[in-house]
């Protein structure tokens, strides 16, 4: 579905001509015309009009009755008029009818100075009221939810916050109660408004009825300023404003990117920002010392730091983690592989670089936007709402509005399934029989053997293939990297699939990763990998360079001798927990970058250099989609941190290799020269909104090699008593959430999802609490029965502080009741 | 989604109010009062999604009275009103579990299910009696006396238990104004003297006033005697 | 009276089977003759018969079909039998007695909208009118006059009986919309009207029962036929609701164009002995009031409009000379701010602010400065709501401000008299915690 192109037409309003692409909405069409139309209601982000509030009549000439300007198209020789006394006495009257019951408690309302309601009541009201009844009272402030306070005396009933609840969200928990002047926000018998997107209400409001409670008299309109940056706190990397007052972040708003937003934001994105301003925050070096970890000087950390690295040499291996920028990658990878000598790195856990590479293709990828205008999208292998919560909203919003065509093909239910026309069902460890079940079927070939080693239904995969090969030319196919670790034959199977749909070089159609790091673009592509430069381009070290698996066994087996974590933790970040204790305890040196001392860390490390929030670094990142976006600097660094981009410069320095770079700018600019297909970026060039490369330097991109077919598939495990595990990340599973005092209360307790039916054979009920074991290691959980939760398997979580997944090895585990 | 509400949350953050819900607003209490306006939410509780019908159980009857409902619509949806109605009449009321069954049935929230319920007369919110008395107040009832009938109804009926007996804007009967409602069958002209019998017959599940019970009525315009 | 088309015979015994309806000829030659007619020659007839919607809006019906697209789309017919406007209770009468005659019309109209898919939404008051009306349809279904095929054509229809559950705004075509659809049955924006964007999104045509029932009676009389009785714009019968204060009320079907005073006092019997007509409503509580000088207007679509109202669902509400203007006024109010869906501002807080002026009124808590407030604010509703309820309520209390002003001063000074220093004081705990009066 090709995204609309309307024409331009001309139209008359208060007497100007003004060109608009026809069919605009009036009080959108005006705005080209330098012509305000006040709204309440209007929000084209919410979906269609509803022209509830009436603040925005206007008068056309032809039609008889003053007209909404929010729900008018607008057309060739229309004659508009917004300052007649009809329409100025319309808007009085609405503004008058709105105040009757307004509290008008300016004074000591949080939105004061920022409020859409002041603004126009100052700029079209009357500036008088003939209502002298008593105003209504209630109690006020209310907890709506641990995040939102609800003043109902100020709401004005626009349906904004509604609206988003059930159209944009669709979490339908935030309803109207009663009718008429009755009418109130809630929501079901008293039950809190807990959603991931719950935030974006607040923003909506256009009066002071919804606050943020974090947020909630910190500050004043002129106390603060905005400060445009981008969320790293997943993949998504929303463009995001920070309020700063006195250095301090102190609320997180949309910086409405439509290109990779849409305006929206997460509520991991818009509070873990009280993260940054924590006390156990690290924010000095700290040195291992009598077994703990002490604060030194900076002079003495960097001095133990190098030296240890001297006395390893190549045997380092180093992990950067998913929030590090394109500038700390690239100077990573010059540490180990010019000071050092070490190839041994890595930043996408394991997945091979040439699989990468070959994904990387500029005419494979999908943008975020496509998913919006698709005839068909896949959801292969990943749940965006805990993986890229924004692209949630997005295919929501495709299917909703542009009647996009859903299939889901996932191991947990997914909260995407109600949307989709078809969802199917594969078995965790599965994953590579199934991608090769859906490939047999669009192209021929058995279906029914691979589906049988997936624990799909074969009849399902037939219907997404169906889907795929006759919804529509524009398929998007959204995949999980996680199924790229999951064998050999998946890669070159996504991207037969891509061939044989024909998406490589048709606009709105392709590939688009939802990666387990929110910059795992970019670090492969300014070369943290193993064997694998800046750029894709082949380091002669070739298949001697250790990814991340082998830098784990090269550890254990002393064959590695020091680990270098750039904003990684393995033991809660990575899978086979067991395993990566066994390497780091062995490891004669630990040196980590971390604003947080997380399990790992705590446990192991010798060096912790303390590594700049989000809000203080400045550097680029790169979407999934290949968009290159930038970091700016809201605040100024905490404590002692320095630059990452410094530490790596000074450390390398002191092994004798000058990096040459005395600015973040010049590390930018040092990587757009290194990377073929970044050549021509700036940082002025990527400025608010971002660039993608692939619009861009396309033609730069090297030629990646043919992977082959890499061979046959493992079959998913079989039940025998014991269960499969499957694994998830739900979106709060995230140091920065753990720390946020606003978002305690969503702390993820460890909950075993489980059908019914397994749990009946087992004898266990909703709500036990039970011990689920695998080779000899064991995690406590609590029984959730989920109706939708497929047989033979049972779910847990990762990535949380405790009985985290990752402990277990799978793929079969016992349940016992504890 | 996985969210859990700590009981510890409360140290976090300490209460926005200091009044809790339900205690009165002393000043202007003479302004609007809505139930629920006064409301918050309750932070104990998890979020209400959509209930899994692993963890809702529905009684076999009910579901089936709902499928069937589900059935007749092209989107099942439009389901809701005739689905809340079969759950009111088993329940009494749109009772918070009655309607958590019906969302699961339908797979909705129940949040979106009690905003309809709120929205119709009909679906009591709060728990009433179970026999339905309406007493028409509005125009051409009140000109025939219907505010002195419905004072009367509630000397008699108003401290019924069982008795859900309500003021109701027009019934769409005012040829037999001032009339009653009595579970859907309507009375009327109901007479200050009748007032008495007709209480006793809603009490003991009488069929009401039979003489003066519309469906029998004949038509009035003469041109519809037969010919 | 001459010509009695929708009651005649509405008494007979057993008129609700579909045995004696089809013995007074329902469901047979004149249905027969509807649907072999072309679509395009079916509608042509009915917008010759110059039929104009019974339910309150006067819109052309077979003009309203004819905005029906064509096309192999997924379309709807809805009978709007939510009929909820004060004082109206014409189609209750139809519907209990006659459901079958509906269920004709429905056919005929679903076979020159295109539709396939029907629904009656039915008040949720009108319990035992759905229990016939649902036992109709089923001995419809049975017969083969509803389902695949009718009376082998190629026509296939499906109906469902829908019960509201109590809400005045479900009356509007487009809240009933929104009601059948299993939401809150707030009003849509128009445009898209429903002919191009209905029920689930489809074209959707909206009729009244009257309305439909109308049908089978204008295809057995031809339109030429049906056009004549009446007067020009306001064609065919009406059935009309009587109420409040007259000797006789009830339903009676006229010929459009006759008398007003002749429906008053010759049919309903006028107002009791000695008594004489203050005010009436003459088309449901929506319309602004006429009163005693207005008895000779006649009554017909036109006419009313000419005279500052209209003849909406044709109710006439009387009030004698014994009635209080501000008691009516409240009344009307209450009821608006009661039924007021609370989407569109001058509505939501318009009927409210209007309502407790009046209470002030009441009370003696108003001067004569109020009146100008509330004639202001009942202004500032008009014609700036999302759709019509807000003005239901502000041009009737506008009209009775407009026409009794001296009446509501005297009110407001006796009421002031005798009650000198207000009710400054607050009401008891109880009566807040009821939560009645919002």
């Amino acid at each position: 579905m090709p995204r609309p192109q309307p024409p331009t037409i001309t139209f008359s309003i208060d007497g100007r001509e003004v060109q608009a692409p026809e069919n605009t909405m009036l009080v959108d069409a005006a705005k080209l015309g330098d012509v305000e139309i006040p709204v309440f209601c209007y929000e084209p982000k919410l979906g269609a009009p509803v022209g509830a509030c009436r603040m925005c009549l206007v008068e056309i000439e032809g039609i008889p009755k003053l007209q909404t300007g929010c729900s008018t198209p607008v057309k060739d020789g229309m004659v508009v008029h917004t300052q007649t006394d009809r329409v100025k006495a319309a808007q009085e009257s609405v503004v008058e009818f709105l105040l009757i019951n307004h509290p008008l408690d300016c004074p000591v309302c949080d939105k004061g100075g920022e409020c859409p309601l002041q603004d126009i009541s100052y700029g079209w009201g009357g500036g008088k009221s003939r209502f002298i009844e008593p105003k209504r009272h209630f109690q006020k402030p209310l907890e709506l939810s641990p995040l939102v306070a609800i003043d109902r005396e100020r709401c004005i009933l626009c349906y904004r916050c509604v609206r988003f609840s059930q159209e944009v969200a669709e979490d339908y928990q935030l309803v109207l109660h009663e009718r008429g002047a009755a009418t109130y926000v809630g929501t079901f018998d008293g039950h809190p408004y807990v959603a991931p997107f719950s935030g974006n209400i607040i923003e909506l409001c256009p009066v002071g009825a919804l606050t943020s409670r974090p947020y909630r008299f910190r500050a004043r309109p002129w106390d603060i300023e905005g400060s445009g940056s981008v969320c790293t706190l997943c993949p998504a990397q929303c463009n995001v404003t920070f309020t700063v007052r006195d250095e301090r972040v102190l609320r997180v708003l949309a910086r409405d990117n439509a290109e990779v937003d849409d305006g929206w934001l997460c509520d991991k994105g818009r509070f873990a920002y009280q993260s940054v301003h924590v006390d156990d925050r690290v924010v000095q070096p700290l040195l291992r010392d009598g077994g703990e970890l002490r604060p030194v000087t900076w002079e003495r950390a960097l001095d133990e730091a190098a030296s240890a690295l001297r006395r390893a040499g190549s045997r380092v291996g180093a992990l950067a983690g998913g929030e590090t920028t394109n500038e700390e990658g690239f100077l990573l990878q010059r540490l180990l592989r010019e000071a050092l000598g070490s190839e041994h790195l890595d930043s996408a856990g394991g997945v091979p670089p040439q699989v990468l590479h070959a994904l990387a293709r500029p005419d494979l990828q999908a943008t975020v936007a496509d998913l919006e205008f698709a005839h068909t999208v896949l959801v292969l292998g990943t749940e965006p709402v805990d993986d890229m919560p924004i692209l949630d909203l997005r295919i929501r919003k495709g299917v909703r509005r542009h009647r996009v065509k859903l299939a889901v093909a996932t191991p947990r239910p997914s909260s995407l399934d109600p949307n989709a026309k078809v969802s199917v069902r594969y078995a965790p460890g599965g994953e590579a029989a199934f991608v090769a079940a859906l490939t047999a079927a669009l192209f021929g070939g058995d279906v029914d053997g691979p589906a049988r080693d997936a624990d799909a239904d074969p009849d399902g995969i037939r219907a997404v293939a169906e889907l795929l090969r006759a919804g529509g030319e524009d398929v998007v196919v959204l995949y999980g990297t996680k199924l790229l670790g999951a064998g050999p034959s998946v890669a070159p199977a996504l991207l037969k699939l891509a061939g044989g749909l024909n998406v490589a070089g048709r606009p709105g159609a392709g590939l688009l990763a939802v990666p387990g790091g929110t910059n795992s673009r970019g670090l492969a592509e300014v070369g943290v990998l193993p064997g694998m430069g800046p750029g894709f381009a082949a380091r002669p070290a070739g298949d001697a360079a250790l990814g991340t698996n082998g830098i784990a066994a090269g550890l254990a087996a002393g064959d590695l001798t020091a680990l270098y974590l750039l904003h990684c933790d393995p033991i809660r970040g990575l899978p086979h927990r067991g395993r990566w204790e066994r390497a780091l305890d062995k490891a004669t040196t630990v040196i980590a970058h971390a604003q947080f001392l997380t399990e790992g860390l705590l446990a192991h490390a010798n060096v912790v250099f303390p590594a700049e929030s989000y809000a203080e670094k400045e550097g680029t990142l790169t979407h999934p989609d290949g968009r290159v976006q930038r970091l700016r600097t809201a605040i100024g660094r905490q404590g002692d941190t320095q630059p990452e981009w410094w530490v790596l410069a000074e450390l390398s320095r002191r092994l004798g290799e000058d990096l040459e770079v005395i600015s973040g700018p010049m590390v930018s600019q040092q990587l757009f020269d290194a990377v073929p297909f970044y050549a021509g970026l700036t940082l002025d060039v990527i400025g608010a909104k971002g660039v993608r490369w692939a619009e861009t330097a396309a033609a730069a991109f090297p030629e990646a090699p043919e992977l082959g077919a890499g061979g046959d598939w493992t079959p998913a495990a079989l039940p025998n008593g014991a269960l499969r595990l499957g694994t998830f990340r739900s979106i709060w599973a995230a140091p920065e959430v753990e720390r946020s005092p606003a978002l305690k209360f969503l702390h993820p307790r460890q909950r075993l999802e489980m059908a019914p039916a397994d749990a009946a054979r087992l004898g266990l009920a909703h709500g036990d609490r039970v011990t689920v074991g695998s080779d000899g290691s064991a995690v406590n959980a609590t029984v959730t029965l989920r109706n939708a939760s497929p047989s033979g398997s049972v779910f847990l979580e990762d990535g949380i502080p405790s009985d985290a997944a990752n402990v277990l090895d799978g793929p079969l585990v016992d349940i016992r009741k504890a | 989604m996985a969210v859990g509400v700590d009981g510890d949350s409360a140290d976090e953050q300490a209460p926005i109010t200091a009044r809790r819900p339900g205690e009165g607003v002393r000043r202007w209490s003479h302004g609007s009062r809505v139930p629920g306006w006064d409301d918050a939410a309750d932070l104990t509780k998890d979020p209400a999604g959509v209930p899994d019908p692993a963890t809702t159980p529905v009684p076999a009857d009910l579901r089936a009275e709902i499928e069937d409902y589900m059935s007749r619509y092209p989107d099942h949806r439009s389901a809701a009103i005739p689905a809340l109605r079969a759950a009111q009449e088993r329940y009494g009321w749109c009772s918070p579990e009655a309607i958590e069954q019906v969302a699961a049935v339908m797979r909705l929230t129940p949040g979106y299910l009690s905003a309809v319920a709120g929205f119709y007369d009909m679906l009591e919110t709060q728990p009433v009696g179970r026999r339905s008395v309406y007493v028409c107040t509005n125009i051409s009832c009140s000109l025939r006396g219907a505010d002195e009938l419905y004072a009367r109804m509630e000397e008699e009926l108003g401290a019924e238990e069982n008795v859900n007996l309500r003021h109701f804007e027009c019934l769409g009967a005012c040829d037999i104004a001032p009339m009653v409602s009595v579970d859907g069958i309507y009375v009327g002209p109901v007479e200050p003297d009748e007032v008495a019998e007709l209480a006793e017959q809603i009490r003991t599940d009488a069929a009401p006033l039979p003489a003066k019970q519309l469906i029998n009525r004949k038509s009035v315009d003469p041109g519809s005697a037969p010919r | 009276m001459s010509h009695t088309i929708l009651f005649a015979d509405i008494d007979e015994p057993g008129l609700a089977t579909l045995d004696v309806y089809r013995r007074r000829g329902g469901y047979g030659d004149r249905l027969r003759k509807a649907l072999q007619m072309p679509r395009e020659a079916l509608v042509e007839e009915l917008k010759a018969s110059g039929l104009r919607g019974r339910g309150g809006a006067g819109f052309s019906m077979g003009t309203k079909a004819s905005f029906m697209p064509k096309g192999q789309i997924d379309k709807y017919l809805v009978c709007n039998a939510d009929e909820s406007e004060p004082g109206t209770f014409k189609d209750r009468e139809l519907m209990q007695k006659c459901p079958h005659m509906l269920i004709e019309g429905m056919i005929i109209a679903a076979y020159a909208a295109g539709a396939n898919r029907s629904f009656i939404y039915i008040r949720g008051e009108y319990v035992q009118q759905a229990v016939i009306i649902e036992r109709a349809i089923e001995e419809a279904k049975a017969a083969g006059l509803i389902g695949e095929r009718i009376l082998g054509t190629d026509l296939d229809l499906d109906l469902w009986l829908h019960r509201g559950a109590g809400a005045y705004i479900c009356g509007e075509e487009t809240g009933l919309l929104d009601s059948l659809e299993g939401k809150r049955g707030n009003p849509r924006l128009k445009p898209p009207f429903p002919a191009n964007q209905g029920l689930y999104q489809g074209p959707t045509l909206i009729n009244n029962v009257e309305t439909l029932a109308t049908l089978p009676h204008i295809i057995e009389m031809g339109a030429q036929e049906y056009a004549k009785i009446g007067v020009q714009n306001s064609t065919g019968t009406k059935l009309i609701s009587i109420s409040g204060h007259v000797e006789r009320p009830g339903n009676y079907e006229i010929e459009l164009g006759m008398p007003s005073r002749e429906i008053i006092y010759g049919l309903a019997g006028g107002p009791g002995e000695g008594r004489s007509v203050k005010l009436w409503f003459p088309g449901g509580s929506s319309s602004p009031v006429l009163t005693g000088d207005d008895l000779d207007i006649p009554y017909d679509f036109d006419s009313m409009a000419k005279a500052g109202t209209m003849l909406g669902s044709g109710a006439i509400i009387v009030a004698d000379d014994t009635t209080s203007v501000v008691d009516v006024a409240l009344k009307t109010a209450q009821f608006y701010k009661h039924e007021s869906c609370g989407k569109c501002t001058p509505c939501r807080e318009g009927t409210n602010w209007t309502v407790k002026m009046l209470e002030r009124v009441k009370s003696g808590e108003a001067t004569p400065m109020d009146l100008d407030i509330m004639a202001g604010v009942c202004e500032n509703i008009i014609g700036h709501c999302l759709c019509v309820l807000g003005d239901a309520m502000a041009m009737p209390v506008g009209s009775m401000i407009a026409k009794f002003r001296p009446e509501f001063e005297e009110y407001i000074e006796q009421a002031r008299a005798a009650n000198p220093w207000g009710s400054s004081e607050p009401p008891s705990e109880a009566l807040a915690a009821q939560g009645a009066f919002a």
